[in-house]
């Protein structure tokens, strides 16, 4: 029992991250129906912004970790502003869309990889590092954090997106484009606002992993493909959703563990992922695939 | 179809650069080497031993005179631990630096650069990788002992010395893991001890808190590492957070800067190479990398040593001409080369043996409590 309690809280920490990553991921497909696997760049960038801040500019770690939020929302915006708006204004389809997410995060990954070189870089976290131990469960004091992070993200979204007016400009476009168009809604100033916000909930999830074990130019791949499983296993255009799906990803991952041997551990939550989708297509709360909503 | 254009103008450029890449080979004079080393990737640190190591000696031997008046240039690849990027690596050597003899690292990569090595006549000289499986090949040398040889020392010190008799084994999914831990599991048992469950994880995984919490929770008395590189020092960090206080095991794989610096492998019990952190050698490689040397870069100093002693021998066989087979017949006829960790005796089945020492790591350093003598 001990050792299952291990795994499921293991597992709660690896989930804060899938959380944090998939509500990013999952509002801006949500909105934009951009298939935006450059999101995983994204993340990785805040790790590299924060890092960078921390370790090459000296600055104190909650500076660090604003200013990277911060810069990794405006990347986020630039590649709206730069790379989907444009083609988009010259008719290009969804696939070319996708097509140039993925080039564009495996550019981003190389030239992460030749400027901090490929090996994991671990920011300093003082104090943070410390373990704690919480009956048979041992983790360092930085999980909670990411526990925390992931509990207060997902209500603050919430709320950003029920009660401020922006948040509801998210919420119309989101239900239906044409509409929100008709009323007024400049889209291209919504898909903006979304990119940020998007960016700005994800950034976390990557600078915790590079407090904690370290980030690599690669990581975001995984993460990506892992946040849009958790998506459209939530059912897209739904935050709950996504979130519980990410949480139930890293659960099974870690949990699966206890019984089954580890090198089974991606084996396990992909299998999962191809029974479910097929069982249940729209996933756990999503009601049409096409016209997503919030 | 907007894509076409562009991939078409991709592959010209692709062209375009293979064309301008292959006249480097046209300048004869120098003596051409390779070394194929983990300079990126988990084992990043290995590389900057092995690098500096083979550089220092080429640079002494261009000191004073060369090979038979030939200047000698290594030409450094990269396998990032990856065997598929070896074979790239050794087929490029091969074609277009054309070289008669490679340095080679880790024991997935030699193992696949081995066939073109044979096939090719070119002599590879593996200081690094330890699977007993890199014994007995055709034109593969190991100036390193075989894994076994330490995995017997470290076992045997665990269950008769310290009288740890129950072990659980965290193990890199990898040839070099895998032939360890397994290695491991027949030494140890010999010794009176049983391993009680074994992990595996990918060598270039961060994190490894799922499979420690599993072995934790099978208890034992010792938690032995079967892996190598930067990794062991996040094991050993994870291990402890994760409340694990049973003592950690490892052989000198586990001895990289990293895990010096980890507070979670303070204690750990460690088996060594011989290597004299004091030495001249060590002071110099410390002054021009501005880091501390290890037993890796010794290796490759004396692989890239005992190279030049065969080369020169090989051209005045062959009145001049430098060939990997003539490489190879000098290495078999010289047989002992004298060395910075003292004479090295190629054995038949193409590997060396070495002193093992055994002991605790402690502050930084690796305190040795005995030396098991290499057999007569």
């Amino acid at each position: 029992m001990d050792l299952f309690l291990q795994l499921a809280a293991t597992g709660l920490v690896v989930g804060s991250l899938y959380i944090l990553c998939a509500l990013g991921w999952g509002l801006i497909y949500g909105t934009t129906l951009h298939f935006h696997v450059a999101h995983g760049a994204v993340f990785t960038l805040a790790a590299y912004y924060a890092y960078a801040a921390q370790k090459l500019l000296g600055l104190p770690l909650a500076v660090a970790v604003a200013g990277a939020i911060v810069a990794a929302a405006f990347s986020g915006m630039l590649i709206d502003l730069l790379i989907y708006q444009p083609l988009e204004r010259r008719g290009a389809i969804r696939t070319t869309l996708f097509i140039a997410s993925l080039g564009l995060l495996t550019l981003i990954e190389n030239v992460l990889a030749i400027i901090f070189k490929p090996d994991p870089l671990r920011m300093d976290v003082g104090w943070l590092g410390d373990s704690v131990q919480l009956g048979p469960v041992f983790l360092i004091r930085l999980h909670l954090v990411s526990v925390a992070t992931a509990v207060v993200g997902f209500f603050a979204l919430m709320a950003f997106l029920k009660y401020s007016r922006w948040g509801q400009a998210i919420r119309a476009v989101s239900s239906s484009p044409e509409m929100a168009r008709t009323v007024g809604i400049d889209l291209r100033r919504v898909h903006l606002l979304t990119y940020a916000v998007g960016s700005a909930i994800s950034a976390p999830a990557g600078i915790l992993l590079a407090m904690d074990v370290g980030v690599e130019p690669y990581r975001g791949t995984t993460f990506v493909l892992l946040a849009s499983v958790a998506v459209i296993m939530g059912g897209i255009g739904s935050i709950p959703g996504a979130a519980l799906g990410a949480l139930f990803l890293a659960l099974l991952e870690n949990i699966g563990v206890w019984k089954i041997p580890s090198e089974w551990q991606s084996t396990i939550s992909f299998g999962a992922f191809l029974i479910f989708i097929v069982v249940r297509p729209r996933g756990l709360f999503g009601r049409k695939i096409h016209s997503a909503e919030i | 179809m907007r894509i076409l254009p562009s991939f078409v103008f991709a592959l010209t450029l692709i062209a375009g650069m293979t064309v301008v890449a292959a006249p480097a080979a046209a300048q004869s004079s120098p003596i051409k080497i390779g070394a194929i080393l983990p300079l990126t990737g988990s084992g990043a640190s290995y590389g900057v031993w092995m690098k500096g190591g083979a550089e220092m000696a080429a640079e002494e031997i261009n000191a004073s005179g060369g090979i038979a008046g030939h200047k000698l240039e290594v030409i450094y690849e990269d396998h990032a631990a990856d065997a598929s990027k070896a074979v790239n690596a050794m087929q490029r050597l091969v074609e277009v630096e054309k070289v008669p003899f490679s340095m080679t690292s880790y024991s997935s990569p030699t193992l696949a650069i081995q066939p073109i090595a044979a096939q090719h006549k070119v002599v590879i000289m593996n200081g690094g990788g330890q699977s007993d499986s890199l014994a007995n090949k055709p034109y593969l040398y190991n100036n390193i002992p075989v894994v076994s040889n330490e995995v017997g020392v470290i076992a045997t010190y665990l269950a008769k010395d310290k009288k740890l008799l129950s072990a659980v084994m965290i193990v890199a999914n990898d040839e070099a893991g895998r032939n360890s831990a397994e290695t491991f599991r027949d030494k140890f048992g010999a010794a009176g001890g049983k391993v009680l469950a074994e992990e595996r994880v990918a060598l270039d995984a961060t994190d490894f808190r799922a499979q420690l919490a599993k072995l934790k929770a099978r208890g034992g008395d010792l938690l032995y590492i079967s892996s190598y590189g930067r990794n062991v020092s996040i094991i050993a960090d994870q291990a402890r957070e994760l409340g694990i206080t049973i003592p950690m095991a490892g052989t000198s794989w586990v001895l990289v800067p990293e895990t010096f610096k980890s507070k979670g492998a303070e204690g750990m019990m460690v088996t060594k190479l011989p290597f004299d952190p004091d030495s001249a050698f060590a002071k110099k490689f410390k002054d021009r990398y501005k880091t501390n040397a290890g037993f890796f870069a010794v290796q490759y100093y004396s692989a890239t040593m005992i190279f030049a002693k065969a080369a020169a021998e090989a051209m005045k066989k062959n009145g001049g001409v430098l060939t990997g087979e003539g490489v190879k017949n000098a290495i078999e006829s010289i047989g002992t080369f004298d060395t910075l960790s003292g004479k090295l005796v190629f054995q038949a089945n193409h590997g060396a043996v070495m002193d093992i020492e055994v002991g605790t790591l402690k502050d930084g350093k690796v305190q040795v409590e005995k030396v098991i003598k290499a057999a007569p």
